[in-house]
């Protein structure tokens, strides 16, 4: 992939989400100039000026994932800020907040400039570092938040690990309000279902599996929603994975709580069930659970109650993969197959393609900066791809967009899944003011 | 939409023994039936057969064991094959050297067939995928999941005294949460058409949705007892007291403890069974373990014929394997 430097880029034809007619997308000096049906005035030549036909594509705005991990600092034999961002980008994501569970974790200034750095100089999706909120993750003081947040953190987090001392966590919140910093937090209790790698259900009752009750996330979640009652702190409830946790979102909500969520794509596709075998590409840190709670996932995404969907992308080496499950590292890598995906989410939930998409690009947005901005609208800066939604994933492509290989679809069939075929590629990018053809 | 099951080989014949889930009711009665065969081998003068002339099994115990290494050790010997036991207790696992890389170190000294033990529920499916196809694996217990060997030795006892399974009543207590033995007997005894199985234990020790296994739950040992035919103990694991699941051994003993009086609500010839080793004063009385209804130390004997049987039923195999591709 390269990245092109022209003045001026028409993409002609091309479609918009809401809007089958064709369009021409005129971009000058990495801003959008003018979005007009392609039958309307005629077309700018000369020197400095690409033309992109766009026929049988659709402009999308571009993806913001709320939860990916990069594996840069300390992790690299896993992926780098380079090799993930740019796996990102081939799947529509401009936008990328990486989870702060690096070696070291991102609590200090000196992690958040390196990570920035390397991500500018990946030139592959735009990277916001998330905040550990506490130091080390440990859970006992608190991070720099505002000086992490003024350093371009939009948001803090314990990535993956409980906070076990609500004291700590309390102070926590009512810390990160005082600086409206939201916190992605999931809510996973540190005790109950610890050690655990699967659902409490019949598949890992059958299988003889540590298991996870849905009640180690409820419990956990309860706790933060009355935190959150107490503080006001912006709550964001990241990666949910049970239909009850859903109802008391929605209660919460309801209440006027300042609360958000996410769940991760892959939630909405996989249930515990395809455990059997010890399969380990479905060894998820938010365990996947009962086919009800996946249902309800797919039922609260359609209703509004989840705000936004992320990626929870977790690549890994091939040796984390090779042991008896419970010792396998858990997570998907999930970008090289998030777009296919998404795409097959209207039928599955029963929203238009619109309402998915704006589940990943607006909706996030709002999470973390509140922005209008679109980065499809006259005058700003382009921040969008055009999406082929006919064309079949390159399965060689895998490993040279990302350093893992750990996902379902690399090893099963999606009929064998039970989804359509794996259809949908990223043809062109544009963020940044810059243009990368793919 | 799974993984394959690592059992059979391209002929569709069992290649490994790891989990009795996998296999159907004519395959446990085959295995039955070579045991029946080699129980005769063992009231011999005599006791070895040639089946596994030449050949050397792996004893790969990652936990620690007697009873089963020994069992298995004396299997293979009297099937004539060379054993070696490797302790990996305390061996290059515990130095960060992966299982991986131990398992293909143990390949090059060219054994033939490995018997593995390990703590962890799956490794024993893990250790199949991974090993050279001309090593045969027996899963000697994995984690929480399977110990098949043991499950189809306590299947072997149930015949030999009770004959058809399919009128039995078959009672397990207990631990089931945690019991590998548990899930290799109610896998056995479903897959053989029992009539009825049920389980009984505090609810700290029975696992989410146990019924889709096809056993039923009853609330109290009391009631799982009246009608029972076999009765199967299930050991206690003395951490499991330090915990919060079950408070003591004596209020474990007054609630699910085998008692001489709880047994008399049982059929009057009703097996009693146990994995072993027994806790005596926990699981099960003294007077009942010993009692003139108890199958315990028949079950040891029957394990060796056992497991000469799936030894020499997965080595047969693989020698028509390599007849067919040859």
């Amino acid at each position: 992939m390269s990245v092109t430097t022209e003045q001026v880029i028409i993409i002609d034809r091309v479609q918009l989400l809401d809007n089958d007619t064709e369009h021409r997308i005129t971009i000058r000096d990495g801003h959008v100039e003018s979005i007009v049906a392609s039958s309307d005035a005629s077309k700018e030549t000369g020197p400095n000026v690409l033309v992109i036909d766009g026929q049988g594509q659709t402009a999308v705005r571009g993806l913001c994932d709320l939860y990916s991990r990069l594996r840069e600092p300390g992790l690299t034999r896993k992926g780098s800020i380079a090799t993930e961002s740019q796996a990102a980008l081939a799947s529509g994501f401009t936008k990328v907040l990486c989870s702060p569970d690096t070696q070291p974790t991102i609590d200090s200034i000196a992690t958040v400039q390196l990570i920035r750095q390397r991500a500018e100089a990946a030139q592959g999706a735009e990277i916001l570092p998330i905040a550990a909120l506490t130091v080390g993750l440990a859970g006992e003081q608190l991070s720099e938040l505002a000086t992490l947040q003024a350093a371009g953190c939009p948001a803090a987090s314990q990535a993956d690990v409980p906070v076990g001392n609500t004291n700590v966590l309390y102070s926590a919140m009512e810390y990160a309000a005082s600086f409206s910093m939201p916190l992605f937090m999931t809510a996973r209790d540190s005790q109950l279902g610890a050690g655990g790698c699967a659902h409490a259900g019949a598949m890992a009752t059958k299988l003889g599996l540590p298991s996870i009750p849905v009640a180690a996330e409820t419990v956990a979640l309860a706790r933060l929603l009355e935190l959150c009652r107490e503080t006001e702190c912006r709550l964001h409830i990241s990666r949910i994975s049970s239909a009850r946790s859903l109802q008391m979102i929605d209660a919460a909500k309801q209440a006027a709580l300042p609360v958000t969520c996410d769940v991760a794509l892959h939630h909405l596709f996989f249930t515990d069930e395809q455990l059997a075998g010890y399969d380990s590409t479905f060894h998820s840190e938010v365990p996947f659970r009962s086919l009800a709670d996946r249902d309800a996932l797919r039922e609260g995404l359609r209703a509004g109650i989840i705000d936004a969907i992320c990626t929870d992308h977790a690549p890994h080496d091939r040796d984390a993969s090779l042991a008896p499950f419970p010792a396998t590292e858990p997570g998907l890598s999930a970008y090289h197959w998030a777009l296919p995906l998404i795409l097959q989410l209207p039928e599955l939930v029963g929203l238009p393609l619109n309402q998915v998409f704006e589940k990943l690009s607006a909706a996030p947005r709002r999470i973390i900066d509140g922005a209008e901005h679109t980065g499809m609208t006259e005058g700003e800066q382009a921040d969008f791809f055009l999406l082929n939604k006919d064309a079949a994933v390159d399965p060689m492509k895998v490993s040279l967009e990302s350093v893992g290989t750990n996902h379902p679809l690399n090893i099963h069939s999606a009929e064998s899944l039970g989804l359509s075929p794996m259809l949908g590629r990223v043809s062109h990018a544009f963020l940044q003011s810059r243009h990368h053809p793919f | 939409m799974s993984l394959a099951d690592p059992q059979f080989n391209a002929l569709g014949e069992l290649h490994h023994f790891i989990d009795i889930d996998g296999l159907d009711k004519s395959l446990l009665t085959q295995i039955l039936d070579t045991a029946e065969g080699f129980a005769g081998v063992n009231d011999r003068t005599i006791k070895n057969v040639p089946l596994l002339r030449g050949k050397t099994v792996a004893n790969l115990f990652f936990e620690n064991s007697t009873r089963t290494r020994t069992a298995f050790e004396l299997a293979a010997k009297r099937l004539s094959a060379d054993v070696l036991n490797v302790d990996l207790v305390t061996s290059s696992t515990n130095k960060g050297e992966s299982l991986l890389d131990t398992l293909h170190v143990l390949e090059a000294l060219q054994c033939d067939m490995f018997v593995v033990r390990h703590g962890e529920s799956g490794a024993a499916h893990f250790i199949a995928r991974h090993v050279s196809p001309s090593i045969n694996v027996i899963n000697g217990g994995d984690g929480q999941h399977s110990h098949p060997t043991q499950g189809m030795l306590d299947m072997f006892t149930i015949r030999r005294h009770k004959g058809d399974f399919s009128n039995l009543c078959v009672v397990l207590i207990g631990d089931i949460r945690h019991s590998r033995v548990a899930r290799s007997d109610i896998s056995a005894l479903v897959k053989l058409g029992t009539g009825e199985v049920r389980v009984v234990g505090p609810r700290t020790l029975v696992p989410s949705d146990v019924e889709s296994l096809g056993v039923t739950i009853f609330p109290t040992l009391e009631k799982a007892l009246v009608g029972a035919d076999v009765i199967m103990g299930l050991r206690l694991q003395k951490e499991r007291m330090r915990t919060a699941t079950v408070p003591s051994s004596g209020e474990f003993y007054r609630t699910y403890g085998l008692s001489p009086e709880r047994l008399a609500l049982a059929k009057p010839d009703a097996l009693i069974m146990h994995p072993g080793p027994t806790n005596r004063g926990v699981e099960i009385a003294g007077s009942v373990a010993d009692g003139k209804q108890s199958v315990i130390l028949e079950q040891v004997t029957y394990g060796i014929a056992v497991r000469m049987a799936v030894m020499s039923i997965v080595m047969g195999n693989a020698t028509n394997l390599r007849r067919a591709q040859s």
